[in-house]
């Protein structure tokens, strides 16, 4: 956290290690992606069945799984967005697409922790579910391209 | 080139501080909803019960809960001290720090004393869960009013 917060001492030295970093950050939001998908996450169809059970017999979702889903993505989006958040800093991308990149990855973010609640409790249609899906990876891939591109090259103090 | 600030990082500490919120309020629903605020109610939850024909917990259920929250808590903790202590360093977050990872220890540890040991123990797992929800609670607004002025 020092290393970010106060500066790498050599900013070119340190680009392969953040670049490991930012790799695995794309596998994980690979893989994050890939298990939504399976749950039939791609498709609004699919979020229905889930959330909503199959039209034939509809069986909302357990509200303790909803709690349970909220709960573990706050921890994962939360240490994201701070990571990235701060390479991105480090990496002097310019304060204020940084800034939108942040805001609007939040935004999506936050959106994708509330849509099922939504989907279930206020009868969102379960397209939006797909929507925020896309809107947090995107958000959080461009955060991960800006650090990428920034990282190291402006880096140097 | 102009010199990194502290101010700089206000931004992914903020929203670090709203997910840790995020974490704590749903952690204590499911407190609530799941397990019960309650000693009998927790009792219940890890001993099972003939009345409501609920098993006990078995060793495995109980560590798939565990394990993960034994790197999750600590790292959670370890983030929010860290950056609090960067702009408010002092005794008042080194004593919130170690208040967290006593109530941490003793609310993952208390859930197995309880099924294993005793019902007797299901105050030490509601103390120690309300502890771990009032330090989190604590580390947000810390993070809020300390990133704010720096």
């Amino acid at each position: 956290m020092r290393f970010l917060l106060d500066g790498p001492p050599t900013g070119r030295g340190t680009r392969p290690l953040v670049l490991g970093f930012l790799g695995f950050c794309l596998l994980f939001l690979a893989g994050f992606a890939a298990q939504r998908a399976a749950q039939g996450g791609l498709t609004a169809a699919g979020v229905a069945e889930h959330y909503l059970g199959p039209a034939e017999f509809p069986e909302p979702i357990a509200p303790l799984a909803l709690w349970e889903e909220a709960h573990v993505n706050a921890f994962f989006y939360g240490f994201l967005l701070l990571l990235l958040g701060s390479v991105a800093v480090a990496g002097r991308v310019a304060p204020r697409p940084r800034a939108a990149l942040l805001a609007f990855a939040f935004a999506a973010t936050l959106a994708d922790l509330a849509a099922p609640f939504a989907i279930v409790w206020a009868g969102l249609p379960a397209a939006a579910r797909v929507a925020t899906l896309f809107a947090s990876q995107l958000s959080l891939l461009a955060l991960v391209a800006a650090a990428a591109l920034g990282y190291g090259r402006r880096a140097v103090r | 080139m102009k010199k990194l600030e502290r101010r700089d990082y206000r931004g992914p500490v903020g929203v670090f501080a709203a997910y840790l919120a995020l974490q704590a309020g749903t952690g204590a629903v499911l407190l609530a909803a799941k397990v019960g605020l309650t000693p009998e109610a927790i009792a219940r939850y890890y001993r099972g019960s003939e009345e409501t024909f609920a098993a006990p917990k078995s060793l495995t259920g109980l560590l798939e809960v565990a394990v993960p929250h034994l790197l999750a808590i600590p790292l959670v903790l370890f983030a929010a001290a860290h950056l609090a202590v960067l702009v408010r360093p002092g005794r008042g977050p080194k004593a919130l720090g170690a208040l967290g990872f006593a109530a941490a220890a003793v609310a993952i540890g208390a859930g197995f004393a309880v099924r294993y040991l005793g019902p007797g123990f299901a105050w030490l797992k509601l103390a120690g869960s309300l502890g771990l929800l009032a330090t989190l609670a604590t580390w947000v607004g810390l993070l809020v009013a300390g990133w704010r002025r720096a």
